[in-house]
Order: structure tokens, then C-alpha cells, then sequence
């Protein structure tokens, strides 16, 4: 998006002071459902961690055990019991344009083509319809869609749909990237491509990202850190720095041992955990 | 390939349809009802034609197509913004579900003598019988409609940056929308139908008026033409509303 406009000499003195601040700090954050036919139920138990601005950070877990709850309560769509979340220093309380999520279920508007539904972020921060096309076409380009801006969602496969999703959100320059298990609904061949799109937008600027998902490779593939999470109450179980050198070719960390040992380390973490599943 | 196949089940609709004007005309033909009381369907069908360049038969026709489109028009605007605004706040649904518990099982045609006596023989209490017969299908189809929108449509709207008032305006009652025009296609229906109810209960004029005066001086051919008239206005206003459908649900999903 602007990554084009960033210059080398100015952009990277700026990245190393930023990556000094925290832009996401998550303060003690439970969530506790209480339910009338189930009763309580802990989703997430005291939860605590920071994000570096720049960083991509990915959250692992078995499913249920209250990662997506987490993304939910950063972007502002869900409100902790308990804790806080802080952005760019600022308490959440809400939903901004400077946290921008992407759904396992993509969301589309179904009524808007794929133009208007990029165009629709643009729109909202006060672009002109024109600028907004402008801006709506310049990521459709990023994304390989060009050719489909006139189509509707419901005409487009799984993979093309997370593209405009991305590129929707793309469209109104968030800081934070919110990605709930993006790729979970799409087949392995697809989701293995979008990975490496993602990964190549993502050298553009290097937006913080918070990548929710329940593969591993997809987690070491993607991240700078890892959090594991347990199941009920969701706790943060351990955290695994990806040391792995950046920009990231698949098939080179495929025979990469560091990339190996990390795989294996984190699914022998998991697998220990998984009775609690029953 | 698929205009052939509306076309094949055009025909298929219209055959039950001529099987029940044959039945008529047959039981006309072999005299087993009297012509006096069940006149011919041919001499039915003359007459609505002559009928179709009678001013006063068209006037009256005119007047009953006004009621309903004004009350049906009165019973979308209120039944889709108390719906929506319903779905968008606790206090207003809370405020509102006991009423509409309420007064949505009411036979709303016992409220007609009281419209009657209040507002007078005119247009208004006919309206307001149609406004309470299609308000509540509109008003509910709205609300389930509403809250049964994908939340994370919403977020997404949220955090481009839309207030919670237009994502509820603009996002909510959009996604909603296949639910809210099939509430409103019940609601026309039962709008066609009360108003002919109203007209011919109480009424000087329009066409329910017209069948009661008919039927009451034994004019049997004179009380068909309001019926036929009605059909084939709600036949009419189904297709203008598939129409619109269409247009508005571009990019939904296929309706059933």
C-alpha cells in the first residue's frame, strides 16, 4: 500500500525506534461467560503480553481455548470481564480504523461488488468516491483481483473472497492487522498461496499483525513470535521466538532445521495438552 | 436454458388454473347451477372487459389500489424502523416486545368498527386496518431479519470507521434485507386482502363496496367482476414485487 512511498534510509531508523514501543499492550485481560444453562465459563484467565510495533505475532491454540475471544477484545468487538488492552497507549473501547480485522468467514458486504466492498473503508475515513476507487483499485492490484472488480462475492471461490477481505481492510490503513484464522476455510493448496501473499504484502511496510490460527507450520511459516494458549480457562502456555531469516521462501525453511525443530517443539507441546480436549 | 424453463413452469402454474375455469364453465354449461346465481365464466369475463373502459367501475377500483398502497406503504416505513431500531437497542426492544406480544395475535378486522367510529367512513379507517393487518409480519420479519445479521459484517463496518447508527442503517438493515422482503410480500398480500375486508364491511365506495352492493341486489355477474378485479390486481403487484426483489437482492444469495 505506502510501502511504496517509504524510502529505504528513511523508513528503517524509523522501524528501529518503533520496534523499541510496545503498540499492543494486553494487561490481565479474562473473559468469563456466565451462562444460565452452562454456568461460568472462563474463556480467557489473566492474559498478558505486548506487541512490538512491526512485529508479527501469532496466536496458537486447540480450537475453543479463546484465541479468537483475545483478537476480538483487541479490535474492540468484544469487552474483556477483567484487564486491559491498550493500543498505541490509548485504552480500547471500541472498534477504530486502526485495527483492522480479517474473518475466517471473510464478511463481505454480499450486496456490494468487489470494488465497493474495498472501496467501503476509504468511504467511511472521508475519500472522495474517486480517490476511493483509486485507492480500492491500487489493492485489488496487490491482491491479483483487478479483473474481478465488478463481481460479487458470492461469485468468487474461497480464496478470492479472503483476497478482497484483505484488500478491504488493507484499504483504510490500519496499523494492526487482526487475522482470525484467515486461511481456516480455504483448501491447503489456496491457503499455502496466501500465505505467501500475505508474507509478501506484509514485507511492504510491515504492519503488527495478530495472526490467529491452530497450524503450526502456518504459525512458524508466518511469525516473529508465537504465543501458545491452553485450553479452558485460555492461558498463554509458552512463547517461541521464529528466529527464522526474513523475507521467507517456503521450500528453503521446508529443510531448514531451526524451522523443523520449532514445528516439532511446539506440536509436542500441544499434543500434551490435548486430553483436556475431552 | 433458464427463460425456457420459466416459461415450462409458467404453463405448468396456468394449468390448474384454466382446470378450475373449465370446472366453472362446464358447471355453467350442463346447467347444474342456476345462470342466475353462478353466471358463465364467458359472461363474467364480457362484462370485465366492457367494465375496463367504465369510468365509475375504474374510479372505484381506483380508490381500493390507493388504501392499500398507502397503507402498505405506512405499514413497511413503521414495521422496518421499529424492527430496526429494535435489533440495534436493547431499550427499545425491551420497550417494544411486550406490545408487540400483545396486539400481533388481536384480530385486527374487531378493530374496524372502532376505526370506523373514530376516523369515519373515509380513507383513514381503511388504511388503518390495513396498517395493523401488514404492519406486524414486516415489523417481525424485520427484527428476526435484523438480528440474525453475521455480527462480524458489523465489526467489519465498525472498524472501517461507520458509527454504530449507520452500520444499523446502512450495514443492518441491508444485510437484512432478504428477511424484510419476505415479510413485506406477506404483508402486501394481507394488505390486498383487508382492504377488500374493510370495503366490504363499511364503506361507500371501492371494489369490496361494489361486491356487497351486487351481491345484495342479486346482480351475480356484477359481483364477480370485484373479485376477478382484485386477483388480478395482487397478481400485478407479486410480479412488481418480484420485480423490485430482484433489483434489491442483487448479490445475496438465490431466494427459494
Amino acid at each position: 500500500m505506502n510501502g511504496g512511498t517509504v524510502l529505504p534510509l528513511v523508513g528503517r531508523p524509523d522501524r528501529i525506534q518503533r520496534v523499541a514501543t510496545n503498540l499492543i499492550e494486553i494487561a490481565a485481560v479474562s473473559k468469563v461467560y456466565d451462562t444460565s444453562q452452562r454456568g461460568r465459563h472462563v474463556a480467557l484467565s489473566e492474559i498478558s503480553f505486548d506487541v512490538a510495533e512491526g512485529q508479527f505475532v501469532s496466536i496458537l491454540g486447540p480450537s475453543g481455548c479463546g484465541k479468537s475471544t483475545l483478537l476480538y477484545i483487541v479490535g474492540g468487538f468484544v469487552d474483556a470481564t477483567s484487564g486491559s488492552v491498550r493500543v498505541s497507549g490509548a485504552p480500547v473501547t471500541g472498534p477504530g480504523p486502526d485495527r483492522g480485522p480479517v474473518f475466517q468467514e471473510f464478511a463481505l458486504f454480499p450486496w456490494k461488488t468487489v470494488l465497493g466492498n474495498v472501496m467501503y473503508g476509504p468511504l467511511q475515513q472521508g475519500l472522495s468516491r474517486t480517490q476511493a476507487a483509486t485507492r480500492a483499485r491500487e489493492l485489488l492490484g496487490l491482491v491479483h483481483l483487478t479483473k474481478y472488480e465488478s463481481f460479487y462475492p458470492k461469485e468468487l471461490s474461497g480464496g478470492m473472497k479472503q483476497r478482497v477481505a484483505l484488500a478491504r481492510t488493507l484499504a483504510y490503513q490500519p496499523k494492526i492487522l487482526l487475522m482470525d484464522e484467515p486461511f481456516g476455510a480455504l483448501d491447503a493448496l489456496t491457503r499455502k498461496h496466501l500465505q505467501n501473499e500475505l508474507l509478501e504484502i506484509w514485507e511492504r511496510d510491515r504492519k503488527t499483525v495478530m495472526f490467529v490460527t491452530h497450524s503450526v507450520e502456518e504459525a512458524v511459516f508466518l511469525s516473529d513470535r508465537i504465543f501458545v494458549m491452553t485450553n479452558s480457562p485460555g492461558r498463554i502456555r509458552k512463547v517461541f521466538d521464529v528466529a527464522l531469516p526474513r523475507p521467507r521462501v517456503r521450500a528453503e525453511l521446508l529443510v531448514d532445521r531451526r524451522y523443523q525443530e520449532m514445528v516439532v517443539a511446539i506440536e509436542k507441546l500441544m499434543d500434551e495438552q490435548e486430553p483436556e480436549l475431552s | 436454458m433458464s427463460i425456457r424453463r420459466n416459461l415450462v413452469s409458467l404453463i405448468a402454474g396456468a394449468l390448474p388454473i384454466m382446470a378450475a375455469l373449465f370446472l366453472w364453465y362446464a358447471v355453467c354449461a350442463l346447467k347444474l347451477a342456476p345462470a342466475s346465481l353462478l353466471p358463465s365464466p364467458v359472461t363474467v369475463f364480457t362484462r370485465l372487459i366492457a367494465l375496463a373502459g367504465d369510468t365509475n367501475f375504474l374510479t372505484q377500483a381506483g380508490i381500493t389500489l390507493f388504501r392499500l398502497f398507502v397503507g402498505f406503504a405506512i405499514a413497511v416505513v413503521l414495521g422496518v424502523s421499529i424492527g430496526i431500531l429494535a435489533a440495534g437497542s436493547r431499550a427499545v426492544a425491551t420497550l417494544m416486545q411486550p406490545v408487540v406480544r400483545v396486539l400481533a395475535p388481536v384480530p385486527k378486522i374487531a378493530l374496524y368498527p372502532a376505526f370506523v367510529l373514530v376516523l369515519g367512513f373515509d380513507h383513514s379507517s381503511k388504511i388503518a386496518l390495513v396498517v395493523a393487518d401488514a404492519l406486524f409480519p414486516i415489523l417481525l420479519a424485520t427484527y428476526q431479519g435484523a438480528a440474525a445479521v453475521e455480527p462480524k459484517l458489523v465489526w467489519s463496518a465498525r472498524a472501517a470507521g461507520a458509527s454504530p447508527a449507520k452500520c444499523l442503517f446502512t450495514i443492518v438493515l441491508t444485510a437484512a434485507l432478504p428477511s424484510i422482503l419476505t415479510g413485506a410480500r406477506i404483508g402486501l398480500i394481507i394488505a390486498c386482502i383487508v382492504v377488500f375486508l374493510a370495503e366490504m364491511i363499511t364503506s361507500t365506495d371501492g371494489l369490496g363496496q361494489m361486491l356487497v352492493r351486487a351481491a345484495r341486489n342479486f346482480q351475480t355477474v356484477d359481483m364477480f367482476e370485484p373479485i376477478i378485479t382484485i386477483t388480478l390486481l395482487g397478481l400485478l403487484l407479486n410480479a412488481a414485487f418480484n420485480v423490485l426483489s430482484a433489483r434489491l437482492l442483487v448479490g445475496f444469495a438465490e431466494q427459494p
